[in-house]
């Protein structure tokens, strides 16, 4: 099947209505230059909840997250097409600030990325711009986003320790701490884990599950067992001809997804058959 | 890694349908003895008890084993429980052909009617039928053979009945003990070849990762089963 005859399986039916969803996606198509990477995606991302994005390396997942709050309009010539609603509003509409949108979404990286800075000011560095100045406020907001990323009782003593010098899965966990102190609505998260020790990926692992109440989740993951044990639903990307676009292959629940999927490229991937 | 671990789910397989044809052998033999009071042939069957049962059990060690180790999803986790169930289904099967032997030691000595044994006969060819297409839908994964199982499984669930009929017509002379363990023989097939239908339903999930497709072949023969 080419991409431009490719229908999405869906395990469970799309919604009608964009504000049940966190995100509601339809017919996205997006262009680096002349080259269409992903074309015809439709899907539903549900609130407190996780998802998870799988597929073979450059199937167009990360291009994906990376729409969901506008990172990809800092690269040159790209294009997108489509809609791609939030709360049941369009991102990509004309009064939308992305730098705005990219507060309400936050955003975690393959490598721990923080400031630096001390432990303190990287949580607190959001919340500064955003006008927070009261000292006493600042420290609730660093001590409660530190305790939420679960964190607070390893460096609640060495908050003044600079933000580099702990753990690489300290630092992620850091980095999710900066990115909840400004209360997201939204955590993309890419391949958080892969750079990462065991200990600390079940951290991070038992933080999303904490979090996702409050904060939806989505998570682009190579690994099919953190999938299958961190989320609620799971999306399936490929690409299946190179230099043709990424298709959205199938979207379900997890424990559909894993049990039983409906398309047989889903169960080649996952079973370790390709990719 | 994945290559070790398909070629461990083949043997696992491979294994499974090695346990079904020794088990349609012996359900051969434990019927043989039973038609013909061959006592000696019971008795070597009944020695046998534990060979099934330590089979399956390994069929589940390795099961557990491979799920414990390779994190099987979707097609391959659907394999590997259901080899586990369909290991258990063989694990009763044995305890059957065990319990026909056991009615052919008991009743060796004893005339048994011959509409019994006719009866007996015909049931049993049919259960064979029955073993040997359940084990072939394995070995083939054939979905339509393993849908085909409760239609196979029908007229054996018929003659069962017939059994009963027959048993309700032996007068004062006959030996009603002897009779009674040709039904109870004929109640141990009846259930082989249930446990067959339950393999075929496992396989059925397996091939298809849907639960009702076999019930739906089953819901159709129920008006059959009423007239």
């Amino acid at each position: 099947m080419s991409a431009s005859t490719h229908q999405t399986k869906y395990s469970t039916p799309l919604q009608t209505d964009p504000l049940v969803t966190s995100y509601y996606v339809r017919n996205l198509e997006f262009w680096y230059g002349d080259f269409n990477a992903l074309t015809n995606i439709s899907l539903d991302v549900m609130p407190s909840a996780i998802t998870a994005f799988i597929g073979p390396s450059g199937c167009g997942k990360s291009t994906f997250l990376r729409c969901m709050n506008r990172m990809n309009d800092l690269i040159p010539d790209t294009k997108v097409g489509g809609d791609m609603l939030l709360k049941g509003a369009d991102i990509y509409s004309s009064g939308v600030d992305p730098v705005d949108l990219r507060r309400r979404v936050g955003m975690i990286f393959q490598q721990p990325n923080p400031f630096p800075q001390s432990i303190y000011d990287n949580v607190a560095y959001g919340p500064r711009l955003q006008g927070v100045k009261k000292k006493s406020d600042l420290d609730d907001i660093v001590e409660d986003s530190l305790k939420r990323a679960n964190l607070w009782k390893e460096v609640s003593g060495i908050l003044d320790k600079n933000g580099l010098a702990i753990s690489g899965g300290q630092q992620q966990c850091l980095c999710i701490a900066r990115v909840l102190a400004v209360q997201p609505e939204v955590l993309l998260m890419d391949e958080p884990c892969s750079a990462i020790d065991p200990t600390s990926v079940q951290k991070i692992e038992d933080l999303m599950a904490e979090i996702k109440d409050e904060v939806t989740i989505i998570i682009v993951t190579h690994n099919m067992q953190q999938a299958a044990r961190v989320s609620d639903y799971t999306s399936f990307f490929l690409q299946e001809v190179a230099g043709e676009p990424a298709v959205l292959v199938e979207s379900g629940k997890t424990s559909d997804i894993f049990t039983a999927p409906i398309d047989k490229r889903t169960e080649d991937y996952i079973t370790g058959r390709f990719g | 890694m994945r290559e070790q671990f398909r070629q461990d789910m083949h043997d696992v397989q491979g294994d499974v349908v090695a346990i079904m044809e020794e088990l349609l052998n012996t359900t051969k033999l434990s019927v043989n003895a039973l038609i013909k009071g061959d006592e000696v042939v019971a008795q070597e069957i009944i020695d046998d008890d534990d060979r099934f049962d330590s089979l399956t059990l390994g069929i589940e060690e390795r099961v557990i084993e491979l799920i414990a180790t390779q994190f099987p999803v979707a097609r391959d986790l659907r394999f590997l429980m259901s080899m586990s169930f369909i290991a258990m289904y063989q694990e009763r099967i044995g305890d059957y052909a065990q319990t026909i032997a056991k009615a052919a030691r008991r009743s060796a000595d004893k005339p048994v009617p011959q509409p019994l044994i006719d009866l007996i006969k015909a049931q049993a060819n049919l259960v064979y039928r029955v073993m040997d297409a359940t084990r072939e839908a394995l070995e083939e994964r054939d979905l339509e053979l393993a849908l085909k199982l409760p239609e196979l499984d029908e007229p054996v669930d018929s003659l069962n009945k017939q059994f009963y009929r027959e048993l309700g017509r032996l007068t004062d002379e006959d030996e009603i003990e002897a009779a009674s363990k040709m039904v109870m023989s004929a109640r141990a097939l009846e259930r082989i070849a249930d446990y067959c239908v339950d393999t075929g339903e496992r396989l059925a999930y397996f091939l298809t990762g849907e639960r009702d497709l076999l019930e739906a072949v089953e819901a159709d023969l129920e008006p059959q089963k009423i007239i």
